[in-house]
């Protein structure tokens, strides 16, 4: 007996999507993840601008990952133009990009995964029982976007992010409430850690996964770096950023306007624990404590934790924040003016990881400075095979395998990969390429 | 009183705006407890599809036939109508595509199998179908959707910023980046209401929150010709966020 399990529109995800998964008994005969979103056609609409005006159109591609997407861009084109960012512009930048993770983590964990847990359909449904727990997200949540907002310029679409630098720097004012929020933030995710170590296991579905992530230069990070590592159970192979785009093979699919990647064949994850499964060790401080805590072992075999993953690096970033903003009260902060830009024609690649995983771009320009050519890889491109392999393992594995019991866990996963759906679509590369 | 029934949904964008909503955090439980939120599907699985609304916000463009189909239903069971955001209002960065040959950025994109995906032209709300109320920005500045909020909850219809980019900047007393370092600016043309983000940072105004009201284009784009400024960088900018009305080159341009 066939049957279709099909989940029409996921709700608590970012952006439109839906599952299909088609048994034949118990067997699984397809599995899909639809994307729903219209064609912005992004990629396209960039050709022949300027690249200055390129950095505020691709932050829109996705509002939760704008940050990643306006300064991979930029670091791109500074690559493309040989500009050599200051160190202050660097150290900023790299804070930025954890003030974003910040505040998508807590925003993922708490408004969209959390009411799946203890058992509602919102966070705010939740909060009529457990106020405290959706107050503590928020707050979470809210640091986060101090720090945008702080070194951004905005929450969301940073205005003060260009090529070669920042228009301007904080304030010690703004820095030093800063730095309050931040200790505040510590305490606050002490409590985090402690609710997401009390939750029920969420243990359904496993597989060898394989992993990618940045590989920073130094420490656990998220801007610098050139070079990827790919995990494959547990032998890890580092290669630069270019390579990825030479093996990784996506395909158009139908039924999602999203690339499907693969890398020589087998489907990978990106994400924070991916990141954790690559760079476990380079943690340190609370984050460590945390991982104890949550019972976190790398590399995971269950998807599902990485949402611990998450909750892990809400730690480290809050602690790193911290002893990054005293740092920079201390040593003062110069007025420096952005690193001039003289374009030529070439061609710039940067690797970053976005709060759902490896971002990359590729851009081409002319002589002038005007793009000929972009191709950008998002986390949720990355995942989209990785996520259908997920989805066949969870119903496989089930020992309930009614209709209820497999929608219920099919939303648990998708929503567990933390899907930035309008990042996926618009995000692509032609056929010809594969 | 009894409570607004209110709906929330996003067409095609980033969810810049909605994600703005989500970061009212100070405000967000207060707000929920005066509105009877029905249909949220970004933040809740447990939504009412089909009753009537008070209110429905709705953010982004229309793209495909599935887009439209979803606002002429929204349309058709809300009382006050709401676009969120520079994309719902005025077409914003996905509208784009009409300074391109969309057939060939498809193919381009996705090769010939593109052709078959549900894709429209893209259109702002109003485009589509009557629109209520307009909050631009992008993403919305959160104390005017909550202005919004507040007026539409005292039966009112806001009341929002009319006026340029340039004139909250004069009143922060920045330098100006047009007139004293001849940069694209857009600032004279673009609608205030950000309290002059950009420029207050030493970065040109790229126009993100849409034409003022009565903005003077030629005025404007003859300025920009003054510093020297390329004019296809200034029509690209111009064209950024919302298109230029009937996509016309201003006529100090044309004369010439
Ligand atoms: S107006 Fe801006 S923030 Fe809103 S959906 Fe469009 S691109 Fe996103
Ligand atoms: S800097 Fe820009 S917004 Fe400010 S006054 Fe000058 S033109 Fe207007
Ligand atoms: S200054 Fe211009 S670009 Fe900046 S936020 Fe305001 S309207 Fe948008």
């Amino acid at each position: 007996m066939n049957r279709v399990i099909r989940v029409e529109h996921l709700a608590r995800v970012e952006g439109h999507g839906g599952i299909t998964v088609e048994l034949d008994r118990d067997t699984v005969r397809g599995v899909q993840f639809d994307v729903f979103e219209g064609l912005r056609l992004i990629e396209g609409l960039v050709k022949g601008r300027s690249f200055e005006d390129v950095p505020q159109i691709v932050s829109r591609i996705c509002a939760i990952c704008s940050v990643a997407h306006a300064v991979t861009c930029i670091k791109a084109i500074e690559n493309a133009f040989d500009v050599i960012p200051s160190e202050q512009t660097v150290r900023l930048r790299d804070l930025l990009f954890r003030g974003e993770n910040i505040e998508s983590h807590a925003l993922h964990l708490f408004l969209l995964a959390l009411p799946d847990y203890l058992g509602f359909p919102s966070a705010t449904a939740m909060a009529a029982e457990h106020r405290n727990v959706v107050e503590l997200g928020l707050r979470l949540k809210k640091l986060g976007n101090t720090i945008q907002e702080t070194i951004g310029g905005r929450a969301i679409h940073p205005v003060n992010c260009v090529v070669g630098g920042f228009g301007g720097a904080p304030s010690v004012n703004q820095l030093t409430r800063l730095r309050t929020d931040l200790q505040r933030g510590l305490r606050d995710c002490e409590r985090a850690i402690d609710l997401w170590a009390s939750l029920a296991p969420t243990d359904f579905c496993h597989s060898d996964t394989v992993y990618a992530a940045l590989t920073p230069p130094s420490g656990y990070g998220y801007y610098q770096g050139s070079e990827i590592t790919m995990l494959t159970r547990g032998i890890p192979r580092v290669m630069p950023a270019e390579e990825l785009h030479l093996h990784n093979r996506e395909t158009t699919i139908t039924h999602s306007h999203a690339r499907h990647s693969s890398f020589d064949g087998r489907p990978f994850m990106v994400g924070a624990l991916g990141r954790l499964a690559v760079n476990g060790e380079k943690l340190a401080g609370g984050a460590v404590t945390a991982m104890q805590q949550l019972g976190l072992e790398l590399p995971s075999d269950n998807p599902m934790d990485n949402n611990k993953a998450q909750v892990v690096e809400l730690m480290f970033d809050i602690e790193h924040a911290l002893a990054e903003v005293d740092s920079l009260l201390n040593e003062g902060l110069r007025r420096e003016r952005a690193t001039s830009v003289r374009p030529r024609e070439g061609m710039g690649l940067a690797v970053t990881e976005a709060p759902r995983g490896l971002l990359s771009y590729r851009l081409g320009f002319d002589g002038e400075g005007r793009v000929t050519s972009a191709n950008i890889i998002t986390p949720t491109a990355f995942n989209a095979s990785s996520v259908e392999d997920h989805f066949a393992h969870a119903v496989t594995q089930s020992p309930d395998k009614s209709t209820a019991a497999l929608t219920h866990r099919l939303e648990m996963i998708a929503r567990a990969y933390d899907p930035c759906i309008s990042c996926s679509v618009h995000v692509v590369q032609s056929q010809r390429d594969t | 009183m009894p409570k607004p029934a209110v709906g929330m949904f996003g067409l095609t964008g980033c969810a810049g705006d909605q994600l703005t909503v989500l970061n009212c955090e100070d405000e967000l439980l207060g707000m929920v407890e005066l509105l009877d939120i029905r249909d949220f599907l970004t933040a809740s699985s447990d939504r009412d599809e089909s009753c009537p609304l008070d209110i429905a916000f709705v953010e982004g463009v229309v793209a495909s036939k599935r887009d439209e189909e979803r606002l002429r239903r929204i349309r058709a069971r809300c009382d006050t109508l709401v676009a969120l955001g520079t994309c719902a209002v005025c077409g914003g960065i996905p509208a784009m595509d009409r300074d391109f040959d969309r057939d060939r950025l498809i193919v381009d994109l996705y090769g010939p199998g593109g052709r078959q995906f549900d894709a429209l032209p893209v259109r702002a709300l109003h485009e589509v179908v009557s629109v209520n109320v307009k909050i631009t920005g992008c993403p919305i500045e959160k104390h005017e959707f909550l202005a919004c909020i507040a007026s539409l909850l005292n039966g009112d219809l806001p009341i929002l910023p009319e006026y340029p980019v340039c004139m909250e900047c004069r009143l922060r007393e920045n330098r100006c980046l047009l007139i004293h370092d001849g940069l694209c600016c857009l600032g004279p043309i673009t609608l205030g209401g950000c309290h002059a983000r950009c420029p207050s940072l030493g970065v040109s105004c790229v126009g993100c929150r849409g034409p003022a009201r009565d903005a003077n284009l030629e005025a404007a784009v003859m300025v920009f010709e003054q510093h020297g400024l390329p004019r296809d960088v200034v029509w690209q900018r111009l064209q950024t966020f919302a298109p230029v009305p009937d996509g016309r080159l201003p006529q100090a341009w044309e004369e010439r």
